[in-house]
């Protein structure tokens, strides 16, 4: 049980960290790629390679793997930031499929579709747990920094963003790149907890499922896409013990959650509401204002 | 290389693009009216091809039924998904994005439901067509290909003249350029959005069958909509015409494509990556598609 | 507040750990296996006290919903055949199996937790892996951690054997690897007199690309040629133009050792395209292929681990379809197999997995529907199993030869 238990929350934990970058993209910014899992294979097949193949010591391998990707995301991202929101999805999932099709055929390199395995397993439940927490509390710096702020106003109207004087096109790409680091580092701790990747793995659909779990919890809050990464990265799990003898009904049950969240609470479980209102700092402000209110009101009277 | 080989491959491509067409068309339908990616279209498909084979196929019948059948079926699930998936996010104005999130775990809905139902079996439509190729000479048409290529034809001749001449059409053009005002002019914007899901419905009954009757039926055989994805966008997203045009194009760049590819030894490796270049030159140097089609940019 | 978002986040990471903790302590006390009143929790996890009877519990991990669901749910179909035949007789030493179905929707991380669950929560004695290479793949290093066997059927041999030459302790494979089935292949085309060949091949399939290399080797060792190799990827439908440089090569024989939709689109293409040569598949050619293709299979060689078109097979397979509704195929058979062997080594060793395991390695002359097995405790691959050769001729199988495996 509770290797079970410890597994999962790996898992979880390890899609936590990809839905934090789905996020910055996402939720902050309100661009979506379907190639975000393109990020996490470079990710893992980088780092797995530089540790297996040459024994670099495997933290020097995250950072040389995470700046592969950023390098990949910047040539990638210097067209897209400058095209229709439409269309950044679709560049990025020719992307995706691009990468795909080049892991499976640079088999001597990556193993093609048989994979690439021998990865040792360093990352253990405190790794993840530590890795998770950095990320999710710099990605909440990053919302409240200059920069997510712009992100914000680019989500919230271009337009507009532009007559302020934001750079729409530098925002955009500050934001693809964080969201790249952050997915491509969800790959690096992927490999060394499985131990086996294989191209199959990071298709078009993986991104769509991190889209679906910040939609679920809450575009506009980063406490409602981990609650989305959190919820849905378990449920399966959760069904499977619930569902003994019916778990091929998990996909089913799944999808139909997800239709009742998207369509009878859109802005998602948390709505625009974070974790961070609940700090004695904003509730006493908030009791402040109520106190300030009322006695307005008395004063009124 | 000869004349005839290169000619061959000219009606290989054409073939190919014929199966990504049927596929465009009932996507940019959806397009051209709520302006978005409707990737249940592809799980969509599947389950009318299955639909039409247990239905008609497996019972005797023959083509035609079995093509009604899963029209019948495309359409009226396609309504029933408007209602389930689509209906408050159209009302509610919200972003494109929620269009996507909802279509596509429509989309896995129907995969799911599909994957449970047929179980361990395969299943395949019997021979339709006596003749399953056309010889002209030394070169060789696949007879399911001509008609794909002949039906998309028929459809977007039917398509562009109930747009262009017919009341529902107008309502059709009026709601995809502005939903609200359309509403204020009496125009039903529900019923109209209705009859967009049902067209678009009924071709990916139409599409599912053929893909059926090329590839076998299998749960994840709607997953070749990518193509149709980006075969619109090629073509221009929302235009009927350019839908058509685009998937052609691309039939006929990933053809030409696999066959230098397989020369070369290499096989269809590249072919993605080459494709995802020309895609993105194209929306770099073109945005609207070939078409240019009339949608503005509502971020 | 950042701060405080922080030590949220971390107080809840810590609930979450002492969890787990607390779980272990709680759930260490009962060992598996040993004696005959082990009981799986599974329903409820608080479910110790051991039932009456005892039952003996079997994990069948599969994709029952991911693209492979085919394959998946027909060895899990006969698996459950073959148990519901043993308890119908009693079952084993007086105790019932119970097998469980573990999903892997074909995907490495479900089945990572499935394989987990199974080992860890269920208590399972022995699990039943799939045919897919990708999450047997996955599997067989965690899978030294624990002392459950998997009896598989992937044929990559990474699967079974480790990068040094031994075996992953727990994994086996019941029925010939990839090596052994492709030179198989390749023998009888070669022996048949074809010469030149051409093969095309899914890239992004491990099964497709692990039948390849021996088969190059042994075509190539008997003094054919591969004139032409293709390659594709899995959203590849062009076949027609594909297949165009092989048979402009002019080939006797063109190898397709891809999955069976793959295999009626290319045999499609072929035949279209006035290929009239033969064209040597796997196991994914066997029927219900030909009634797939729904027109004359002549010139289709393919290879099977059953000849199904023996009277009792032919009996069994009715009796299936009027059961489930099921057309049964060699998975079935080797699902069949796995099951009946298990029950054996249950009844002779007990319910505890490691001793399972050592049995597993040390299985002698057990004679079951794919043939006589024997498991070599150093690879943990049958030895001298046999295989059957098969054609065509319009769209009934013909058995041609039965080929022993050699090592």
């Amino acid at each position: 049980m509770a290797a079970l238990i410890q597994s999962i929350v790996i898992q979880i934990l390890i899609t936590v960290i990809a839905v934090a970058g789905i996020y910055v993209l996402t939720g902050l910014t309100g661009m979506f790629s379907l190639g975000s899992a393109a990020f996490m294979a470079i990710g893992s097949y980088a780092s797995g390679l530089l540790v297996v193949r040459l024994g670099l010591p495997v933290p020097v391998a995250f950072v040389l793997a995470i700046a592969l990707s950023v390098l990949i995301g910047f040539i990638v991202g210097l067209p897209t930031v400058r095209l229709r929101r439409d269309y950044i999805s679709l560049v990025t999932l020719g992307f995706g499929e691009a990468i795909i099709a080049l892991l499976n055929s640079a088999t001597t390199l990556t193993g093609g579709a048989n994979g690439f395995a021998g990865i040792p397993r360093v990352v253990t439940l405190p790794v993840a747990i530590v890795s998770a927490v950095v990320v999710v509390a710099l990605v909440a710096w990053f919302k409240t920094s200059k920069y997510g702020r712009q992100c914000i106003a680019v989500k919230g109207d271009e337009l507009a963003a532009k007559a302020m004087g934001v750079n729409v096109p530098r925002v955009k790409m500050i934001a693809f790149l964080v969201s790249v680091a952050i997915t491509s580092f969800a790959g690096c701790l992927y490999a060394f907890y499985i131990t086996f990747v294989d191209p199959s793995t990071f298709g078009w659909k993986q991104s769509a499922e991190w889209v679906i779990m910040v939609f679920f919890g809450g575009a506009n809050s980063l406490t409602g896409s981990i609650f989305g990464a959190l919820f849905l990265g378990a449920l399966p799990e959760v069904l499977r013990s619930l569902l003994t003898g019916l778990e091929q009904y998990r996909t089913i049950i799944y999808a139909v959650l997800v239709l009742l969240i998207i369509n009878f609470k859109p802005s998602g479980v948390f709505g625009e509401w974070e974790i961070t209102q609940l700090s004695p700092k904003n509730l006493a402000k908030r009791r402040a204002r109520k106190a300030a209110a009322k006695s307005k009101k008395g004063g009124a009277q | 290389m000869n004349i005839l080989q290169i000619v061959q491959i000219l009606i290989n491509g054409l073939a190919l693009g014929s199966v990504y067409a049927l596929i465009a068309t009932g996507f940019s339908v959806i397009f051209n009216v709520l302006k978005f990616s409707n990737f249940s279209h592809g799980a969509l498909m599947t389950l009318s091809a299955f639909v039409g084979y247990f239905l008609a196929a497996s019972q005797g019948m023959g083509l035609v039924p079995t093509i009604l059948v899963s029209m019948v079926c495309g359409a009226l699930v396609a309504l029933l998904g408007e209602l389930v998936a689509f209906r408050r996010i159209t009302v509610r104005n919200s972003p494109n994005i929620y269009f996507f999130v909802s279509s596509i775990t429509l989309g896995t809905l129907f995969e799911g439901i599909v994957t449970i139902w047929v179980g361990a079996n395969f299943f395949s439509y019997p021979r339709f067509f006596p003749n399953p190729t056309i010889k002209l000479g030394d070169l060789t048409i696949s007879t399911s290909s001509l008609i794909m290529f002949l039906l998309s034809a028929a459809a977007l001749i039917i398509l562009a003249f109930v747009i262009q001449k017919t009341k529902l059409g107008r309502a059709l053009r009026s709601v995809s350029f502005d939903r609200d005002t359309s509403s204020l002019m009496g125009i039903n914007v529900t019923r109209t959005i209705q009859f967009a899901f049902i067209v678009s419905g009924a071709l990916a009954g139409l599409a599912g069958v053929f893909l059926g009757i090329n590839y076998t039926l299998y749960p994840t055989l709607g997953s070749l909509v990518v193509k149709g994805f980006i075969a619109s966008v090629i073509g221009g997203l929302g235009s009927l015409p350019g839908a058509v045009i685009g998937a052609v194009l691309l039939g006929l760049v990933e053809t030409g494509l696999n066959y230098a590819g397989t020369l070369q030894g290499f096989g269809t490796s590249y072919t993605p990556v080459f494709t995802f270049l020309i895609m993105l030159v194209f929306l770099l140097v073109r945005p609207r598609g070939i078409a240019g089609s009339n949608i503005q940019e509502k971020a | 507040m950042k701060k405080k978002l922080l030590s949220l986040l971390l107080a809840g990471a810590m609930i979450f750990a002492l969890a787990a903790c607390g779980n272990d302590t709680a759930d260490a006390t009962p060992t598996p296996g040993g004696t005959n009143t082990e009981t799986p929790g599974t329903e409820t996890p608080d479910d110790q006290n051991p039932s009456a009877e005892g039952e003996i519990v079997i994990g069948i991990l599969q994709d029952i919903t991911g693209a492979t669901s085919s394959l998946g749910q027909m060895v899990e179909a006969g698996a459950n055949w073959a148990v519901d035949e043993i308890n119908a007789n009693g079952g084993v030493n007086g105790q019932t199996i119970r097998t469980i179905t573990y999903d892997t929707q074909g995907d490495v991380t479900e089945a990572v937790n499935a394989f987990t669950r199974a080992v860890t929560v269920d208590n399972v004695s022995a699990i039943i892996g799939p045919p897919v290479a990708n999450i047997a793949l996955a599997i067989a290093p965690i899978s030294e951690e624990y002392d459950v066997p998997v009896l598989g059927f992937a044929m990559d041999l990474a699967c079974t054997i480790k990068d040094d030459g031994t075996p992953y302790k727990n994994m086996f494979l019941f029925q010939p690897n990839a090596d052994q089935q492709s030179a198989i292949m390749a023998s009888y085309a070669i022996k048949n007199g074809f010469e030149t060949f051409g093969i095309i091949y899914n890239q992004s399939n491990a099964y497709s690309t692990s039948l390849l290399p021996n088969f190059r080797a042994t075509v190539e060792a008997g003094g054919g040629t591969i004139a032409q190799e293709v390659s594709y990827g899995a959203n590849d439908k062009d076949f027609a133009t594909l297949l165009a440089p092989i048979i402009n090569a002019g080939v006797d024989a063109i190898y397709v050792p891809n999955y069976t939709q793959e295999l009626v689109q290319i045999t499609d293409a072929a035949r279209n395209a006035g290929f009239e040569g033969a064209l040597i598949c796997g196991l994914d050619a066997c029927p219900p292929f030909n009634t797939i293709y729904g027109a004359d299979c002549d010139g289709i060689y393919f290879i099977n681990n059953v000849d199904d078109t023996e009277a009792d097979l032919q009996a069994m397979i009715a009796e299936v379809k009027e059961a489930t509704g099921i057309d049964a195929t060699n998975k079935f058979f080797l699902g069949y197999d796995v099951a009946n062997i298990l029950a054996d080594i249950i009844a002779e060793v007990g319910t505890d997995p490691a001793a399972i395991a050592e049995a597993t390695a040390n299985v002698t002359n057990y004679e079951g529907l794919t043939g006589n097995i024997t498991i070599d405790p150093d690879t943990h691959m049958p030895t001298g199993l046999e295989m059957v050769m098969f054609t065509y001729e319009g769209s009934t199988p013909v058995m041609l030869e039965r080929y022993t495996v050699q090592d």
